[in-house]
């Protein structure tokens, strides 16, 4: 029987390997001609992708995925573009140790219906730098605009002559065809960035992988914060393309002492507060009990469209909702992570019992990912750092844009957030083009002058313990 | 940029030798694809692409392989004198699987 899927899978990833075969003679020069030619092409449609995105998804806001998108080409293309990803990257004399960049292979890249365009623009630049054919898997609600985006890049690469294929789409999105590429034997990698289940199906591949975890940001309003700023900049990254960022924050949390000036700040700002009765009515809106999960009709919609879904009493200019919460866990569906304008409130007695909150909301789905504080006290900052398990621990910042970087502080410009062991990833890093390249070590010979020197045969004398050793061992050093 | 001989292969057959001898890029290969595959029907021999001088080749080069096995089977195409860097290109591609290169 003709497995129609497989077949295709062996198809594209033929194309692949052959594109990986050309790309990998390709100079520095070349490489960056390629790389250049595809910022400007993704860039210069900036515009246009971000209106195609948001018609198709009908998530967020244009403007805003307009930004997004500028972060993906322009920001990240400054990242990375004098970054040395072809032949000898380092060349340490002393050491003797001579460091070569070299492509990792086939890359297979799953897209979020978050960010469709950005994600596709961002993912295909770092595997153009560092000569990679990438093959985008779209979501299957932002098919049009995903493949797009990757159309635009493929044609300003081939203008600069980049190999044939370099740049591949799936112009239809099965999971039976997104699974058989994942655990193609040619794919050298799954960069997957979505929900929580295809991670873990890219994670269970057998092919290596780099995925995000899910999130579930807290963000700490400590006693010390300039209260108007924080309140302001919470609400700038929460309503940002309407929540749809997984670093965005789901829950704020104060001491008693301020929360009354906190919530006055945000009503001024337009947020609306939820009565006891509202809170229940929002949850059934905004959470699929039965899947455990965020309502997928209510993600990127905006605080006025999700008021009315849930026969909320807000005003008609409302921009955020807050729902005062006194648990976190299941039985209160909005400590979750919800990528809407919909904010969690907590009120807690003392600084150790906001950092105890923070950690019961890390811990309830996103750890290893982004927490954030406000806060002007700087012991009170590694405080909370030292105790939280995240990759991102962000002060005084949105955390929407400010866990991508390159917008309020110097992390690498990303639209995939490392996770760490928390998130079951690899890496906490913001993953960028370093880590596509396999790094090979020519390894020249430097040898231990200690050992040499050392009368080896102590070693198999057993009443010599490892001081007695280490004293001979480095005697005279 | 590219010649043609007949000699004799490995099994003292005939065969047709294209001996390429510049770089080996899209604008090049496609100049030569044709005169390539025409060369190998008129003669209807085992082919031998010697790539002695040629120190790249792009996706079009690869495409020129695959119309010439689909006019001789993947049996009597052979690659030869190949340099490492344009080697490893082939067996990247998995070209080593179908076709024998040196």
């Amino acid at each position: 029987m003709v497995d129609i899927k497989t077949d295709t899978a062996d198809m594209i990833m033929q194309k692949a390997k052959s594109a990986a075969a050309i790309f990998s003679q390709l100079s520095q020069e070349h490489t960056d001609r390629i790389t250049k030619a595809v910022y400007e092409a993704a860039f210069n449609k900036r515009v246009r992708l971000a209106k195609l995105a948001h018609e198709e998804t009908g998530k967020g806001k244009w403007e805003d995925k307009v930004i997004k998108n500028v972060v993906a080409t322009q920001f990240v293309y400054e990242d990375i573009k004098n970054l040395k990803s072809v032949g000898i990257v380092s060349d340490d004399k002393e050491r003797g140790i001579t460091e070569i960049a070299q492509p990792i292979g086939p890359i297979f890249a799953l897209i979020p219906v978050t960010n469709p365009t950005s994600t596709v623009m961002f993912k295909i630049l770092i595997a153009m730098k560092t000569r990679n054919p990438i093959i985008i898997g779209p979501h299957p609600s932002a098919l049009k605009c995903s493949t797009e985006a990757a159309r635009i890049s493929y044609e300003a690469a081939l203008k600069e002559d980049a190999p044939d294929d370099c740049i591949q789409w799936l112009s239809q999105v099965s999971m039976d065809e997104t699974h058989a590429l994942m655990a193609h034997k040619d794919l050298a990698l799954v960069l997957a960035t979505g929900g929580a289940g295809l991670v873990h199906a890219a994670y269970s591949s057998g092919t290596p992988a780099i995925g995000v975890g899910p999130g579930n940001v807290p963000v700490f309003i400590e006693n010390s914060a300039d209260i108007p700023f924080a309140v302001e900049q919470i609400i700038i990254s929460k309503t940002f393309d309407n929540g749809t960022v997984c670093a965005s924050e789901q829950a704020v949390i104060v001491e008693r002492s301020i929360a009354d000036k906190v919530l006055d700040h945000f009503r001024q700002q337009k947020a609306y507060i939820l009565s006891g009765d509202e809170v229940k009515k929002l949850e059934k809106t905004a959470f699929n009990s039965e899947k455990g999960l965020m309502n997928a009709e209510i993600v990127g919609k905006s605080a006025r469209v999700i008021a009315d879904m849930a026969a909320l009493g807000a005003p008609d200019d409302v921009k955020l909702l807050i729902a005062p919460l006194k648990h976190v866990g299941k039985e209160s569906p909005l400590s979750s992570e919800i990528l809407a304008p919909i904010l969690a409130f907590y009120v807690v007695g003392n600084f150790d019992e906001a950092v105890k909150r923070c950690i019961d909301l890390n811990f309830y789905g996103g750890t290893g990912h982004t927490v954030s504080i406000f806060s002007n006290d700087e012991e009170k900052i590694k405080e909370f750092a030292f105790i939280m398990n995240a990759g991102r621990i962000l002060v005084n910042t949105p955390s929407s844009q400010g866990a991508v970087g390159g917008i309020y502080n110097k992390l690498e410009p990303s639209f995939t957030l490392g996770c760490g062991s928390g998130g079951k990833n690899i890496t906490t890093d913001n993953i960028t083009a370093k880590h596509l390249l396999n790094i090979q070590r020519i390894a020249r010979r430097r040898p231990n002058i200690r050992l040499e020197h050392f009368d080896q045969s102590l070693y198999f004398d057993e009443s010599l313990d490892a001081e007695a050793i280490e004293e001979k061992f480095n005697r005279d050093y | 940029m590219v010649k043609f001989n007949v000699e004799e292969n490995i099994a003292d057959e005939k065969a047709l030798v294209c001996t390429f001898q510049e770089r080996m890029d899209t604008v090049n290969s496609q100049k030569i694809s044709d005169e390539v595959v025409k060369k190998v029907q008129e003669t209807k021999l085992p082919v031998i692409f010697n790539l002695e001088d040629v120190d790249y080749v792009a996706s079009a080069f690869l495409g020129l392989c695959l119309r010439v096995v689909k006019e001789v089977g993947t049996k009597n195409l052979s690659i030869t004198n190949a340099q490492p860097n344009v080697k490893k290109v082939f067996m990247m591609a998995g070209f080593n699987r179908e076709i024998n290169i040196q």
